[in-house]
């Protein structure tokens, strides 16, 4: 008994102290921050040599690792996380944890998400915020010139650049090749001809696919945002989504137009029955670069025969921008509160634009000398039939950009409310409605304006 | 112990003269148990079946063959080989972590909650009824709303990232007080030890040399959930500890954000397949199943050995 | 105590005091009335089938009179309770998709042909309570079981002289002798069942957002500290999950005599 009284005590007196401790923290970083002109935000106090923490995610330890061996001048601590899996929340959870006790923070993170610069460029409940922004004296402006065009255009905030791409995931049209001789078609260029090469493909063979949207990450990211859909666009803090556009229209009339015709499944493209019934009657399909990896090249997924498939530019609107849209691609942040800023910068520089990221990364990598290496190796293996780099890296460079990337994931509202109608037999145009409604309410108590 | 082997000798032998007189309506009764036993058993085993299997299998045979079909001892030991190859083992770094937060906040509990529930059921004191509502309400507390101030406070005290910030709440466990309460006030004769204070034992030799023989079943029972709540939570490990530190839970959810089909995202770096997944989902496991089938004689031998309470 | 600090972030905001500020933004989000009614159906759900089916269970175990059937019993129904949080995404991922379930039959039996139409949001109580069951019960059953074994050899016997049948025997001696451990068991599984938090995070992950991460209240109060940085919004939904609680477990804890001594 008396153990109890003893712990309680020890407890309510931790209590208190960290309630001072949080006080006293909130009060300097509130008030004392002073913008430091070389950086262009209020840095903590430099320690030279001092170890830099990175957080990485399992794919991309080997690049950490190879740092380390490159720089052993520079001390680094490497640890892995989940890498803020879809969903998972991590690295938001800890730092807002950091953020109240006052320190902990890691110096570098790796997400594997595009939109957390939406919170981590934000101050918080008096914090500054988390990532450092990079264009205002940190990185020099030669370095960061060298990203494909747009890259870093989710993690820039009113024209501070708060993290570098990693890598780049622009849609493409894949297509069989084997497929499209068999039935004499061509490879469709815009929206109109896939449509069309719908009907006919359901009217002459029927059963043969050009695409799921049982993925939410495909309904939203491939389709809307290729389609240069304004149903997700953030201005300032200002959110809206536009259905009424008649890129959003002309976009669901499409998707439901063949849905009903059976040349767009429900199928998630991971899931087994679409490896089981169409794994050889997809004869186009739009979506992201690292389909080669995940899906045709896999053995357990699509598993073809090399020559089959193909990548050819992404798909647009007759006569409007050819622009695409982009799945993923994962982002290093800088932390303004880091204390060896030097060594971080080393790092980074090292993890986006060296060969041997270059040869590490999994995906396109953003920075474009190392796109084109990695592309180079690609295509050096011919497993895809036509031009893949070409038609890769135009993709890479026309990533549309009037897709917002607010705190929230547009993929949420699909998965929750279409998804499931489209289950019970209903159409996109019957949910639009809906759909609109819960991205809206989404936004709303993210703290946007919603227009 | 002792007590579940008095009970099987005693029901032996009027079993065995029923048995000669089976009454229609027994037959139906016990035709019914044991089918409602059999379905149950069913619905807990299938799916640890379906699991136990699917490491045997590639991805693609997991999701196009029959559910309980097996599929190789090759592609066996191919899973084995991905899961060890996962950051060089790190599954085994993940394991032990856990088995040392697990252990030593076991350790902790066992030292605390059972004499704090001791003298909850026998002591009378001012404050009895207060603490036990007290107990009682910091149990239904959810969870979410403690890991803030936990956070902090092990933040004040500079232990975050430390072993120390996962053991120090671990061994916070309100159900192991209750639990040790509700046994002594239920299940421990009074006069047992009122005779043993009579013969001139102080409260702690009372408490030392009656009461503790007494408790082995309840101490089993304490150590036995505190170690699998602990071995399963993920939230509390997961802020508090980076990196190469985290336990399993921790570990599983990382390797879980490497399936491209939770994080399609990543697709692009296909790491984990789903049996390679399950492969580690049973690893995760064995340790408390072996645990519990080593202790299960103590579990359930009936929290009955108190002896006199009539 | 954590709790108290907890307490106070429910009625302050950056510091200040605020009253009942938090409470209204609570109120009026839009997530929260479909949580609560979310909870409350899924407590009422599985705290009556928990309750009834696990004293079921641990009765008929009990009687079981071959030594190693019993124990196997036991074991085999614990075996799920081993497995928790990303474990299980997996296999439930699995059993509720009717493509590859292996109790496939069973799912179309009910007329589901896919993994949503098995998620969609009217079946998601029964489901929850279903794997809540399936990962809990074991427990449960081997507490029940021990408390089963409290019972002195000589009442039973006595109970048997008294021509009652084993129905008789369980309603007249054993359920009432385990009264106290019964309403623990209610007490801890509301708490568990307000708290629901685990099955449908697990749920909404296997999904990948079908089943929405916001089902139950507790993942909105975890949405609100760590998604919007909220901690006060989500100490004052804690607050509020607790005060209906600690109300419904203060009728069990009375009911059930559970501070009493005999």
């Amino acid at each position: 008994m008396a153990g109890q009284h003893r712990r309680k005590a020890a407890r309510i007196l931790a209590t208190a102290t960290a309630a001072l401790t949080v006080a006293a923290l909130a009060g300097c970083a509130g008030g004392s921050g002073e913008v430091n002109s070389d950086y262009g935000f209020a840095t903590a106090d430099q320690e030279d040599g001092s170890t830099i923490t990175v957080w990485v995610d399992a794919a991309r330890e080997p690049v950490a690792k190879a740092f380390e061996e490159a720089n052993p001048d520079v001390p680094i601590s490497i640890e892995t996380y989940d890498g803020n899996a879809g969903g998972s929340g991590s690295f938001q959870t800890k730092v807002a944890l950091f953020d109240q006790s006052g320190e902990g923070w890691p110096d570098v993170v790796f997400s594997t998400q595009t939109n957390d610069a939406s919170w981590a460029a934000k101050e918080t409940n008096g914090v500054q915020a988390f990532a450092a922004p990079l264009n205002k004296g940190y990185f020099s402006d030669d370095f960061l010139a060298g990203f494909t065009d747009g890259a870093n255009d989710p993690m820039t905030v009113d024209g501070s650049v708060y993290g570098l791409r990693n890598d780049l995931a622009p849609v493409v049209l894949w297509y069989n090749q084997k497929l499209l001789d068999e039935f004499g078609y061509e490879i469709p260029t815009t929206w109109e001809e896939y449509e069309a090469m719908g009907e006919k493909l359901a009217a002459e063979h029927p059963g043969y696919i050009l695409g799921s949207i049982g993925d939410s990450f495909v309904g939203t990211y491939v389709y809307y945002w290729g389609a240069q859909a304004p149903i997700f666009a953030l201005d300032g803090n200002t959110f809206s989504s536009d259905f009424d556009d008649p890129h959003s229209v002309a976009m669901t009339e499409l998707l439901d137009g063949m849905a009903a015709n059976g040349t767009l499944v429900q199928d998630s493209v991971f899931s087994a029955p679409f490896v089981e019934n169409y794994s050889d009657k997809i004869v186009a399909m739009p979506g992201p670069a690292w389909y080669a990896g995940a899906l045709f090249q896999n053995p357990d997924s699509v598993n073809a025969e090399p020559g089959t498939f193909g990548a050819a530019d992404p798909l647009y609107w007759e006569g409007e921008d050819e622009v695409t849209g982009n799945v993923g691609g994962g982002v290093w942040y800088a932390s303004s509160h880091s204390k060896n800023l030097d060594a971080v910068e080393t790092f980074l520089e090292f993890a986006t634009s060296s060969e041997e990221s270059a040869e590490l990364n999994s995906g396109l990598p953003a920075y474009d000398e190392a796109a084109s290496t990695w592309l180079d190796a690609q295509a050096e293996s011919a497993f895809f039939a036509g031009d893949f780099k070409a038609a890769v890296q135009k993709a890479a460079g026309s990533v549309w950009g009037g897709w917002g990337f607010p705190s929230f994931s547009p993929e949420t509202a699909y998965a929750a409310v279409v998804v499931p109608a489209l289950a019970e037999g209903k159409t996109i145009a019957d949910v639009v409605p809906e759909w609109q409604e819960q991205i809206l309410n989404e936004a709303q108590v993210q703290g946007y304006t919603v227009e | 112990m002792s007590a579940s082997e008095r009970l099987t000798v005693k029901t032996d032998a009027p079993r065995g003269s029923r048995s000669l007189t089976p009454g229609p309506g027994r037959w139906i009764g016990r035709v019914l148990a044991w089918s409602v036993i059999g379905v149950f058993l069913l619905f807990f085993v299938v799916p640890i079946a379906w699991l136990i299997l699917a490491p045997t299998k590639t991805a693609r045979q997991l999701l196009l063959d029959n559910p309980f079909s097996f599929g190789g001892f090759e592609t066996l030991a191919a899973n084995w080989g991905e899961l060890m190859a996962f950051q060089n083992g790190i599954v085994w770094v993940w394991l032990g972590n856990a088995t040392l937060y697990t252990g030593v906040a076991l350790v902790i509990t066992l030292v605390v909650s059972i004499p704090a529930g001791y003298a909850l059921a026998m002591v009378e004191f001012r404050f009895r009824r207060a603490l036990l509502v007290t107990t009682l309400i910091v149990m239904l507390i959810p969870n979410t709303a403690l890991v803030l101030p936990i956070f902090l406070e092990l933040s004040a005290l500079k232990l975050v990232g430390t072993p120390l910030s996962v053991i120090l709440p671990f061994s916070f466990f309100p159900f192991g007080v209750y639990l040790t309460y509700i046994y002594f006030s239920t299940a421990v004769s009074r006069d047992l030890l009122n005779a043993a204070r009579i013969d001139g034992a102080g409260e702690f030799r009372v408490f030392a040399q009656v009461a503790m023989p007494l408790a082995t079943p309840v101490i089993a029972l304490v150590g036995f959930f505190s170690l699998v709540g602990n071995w399963n939570n993920y939230f509390l490990p997961f802020v508090m500890v980076p990196g190469r530190k985290s336990p399993i839970q921790v570990g599983l959810a990382e390797l879980l954000s490497n399936v491209p089909l939770f994080n399609p995202t990543t697709a692009g770096s296909v790491t984990i397949s789903l049996p390679v997944l399950a492969l580690a989902t049973i690893l995760s496991v064995a340790p408390v199943l072996v645990i519990f089938l080593f202790s299960q004689r103590f579990l359930v031998s009936g929290l009955t050995a108190g002896g006199t309470k009539e | 105590m954590p709790a108290i600090y907890a307490v106070v972030l429910a009625f302050t905001k950056n510091g200040a005091f605020v009253g009942i500020d938090n409470f209204v933004k609570v109120f009026a989000d839009y997530r929260f009335w479909p949580a609560v009614q979310h909870v409350a159906l899924f407590v009422a759900i599985w705290l009556v089938s928990l309750t009834l089916l696990v004293v079921l269970l641990a009765l008929l175990v009990h009687a079981i009179r071959v030594r190693w059937l019993s124990s196997a019993s036991r074991f085999l129904f614990y075996i799920p309770g081993a497995l928790a949080g990303a474990s299980s995404v997996m296999l439930w991922l699995f059993l509720l998709d009717p493509a590859v379930s292996p109790v496939a039959g069973i799912l179309q039996l009910f007329g589901f042909e896919t993994f949503v139409q098995t998620v969609s949001i009217d079946n998601l109580p029964v489901i929850f309570t279903l794997i809540a069951f399936w990962a809990g019960a074991g427990g449960w059953i081997i507490i029940m079981y021990g408390a089963l074994n409290n019972i002195p050899v000589e009442v039973m016997e006595a109970a048997r002289i008294d021509g009652a049948g084993p129905i008789g025997t369980a309603w007249h001696i054993q359920i009432p002798l385990m009264r106290k451990w019964i309403s623990y068991m209610a007490v801890m599984s509301l708490a568990a069942g307000t708290q629901l938090f685990v099955e449908p995070r697990v749920l909404s992950q296997a999904s990948k957002g079908v089943v929405p991460p916001d089902y139950s209240l507790n993942q909105l109060a975890y949405l609100f500290a760590f998604r919007q940085n909220d901690f006060n919004g989500s100490a004052a939904i804690s607050l509020l999950l607790l005060v209906v609680a600690a109300g419904l477990s203060a009728l069990f804890v009375f009911r059930g005599g559970l501070f009493e001594r005999e």
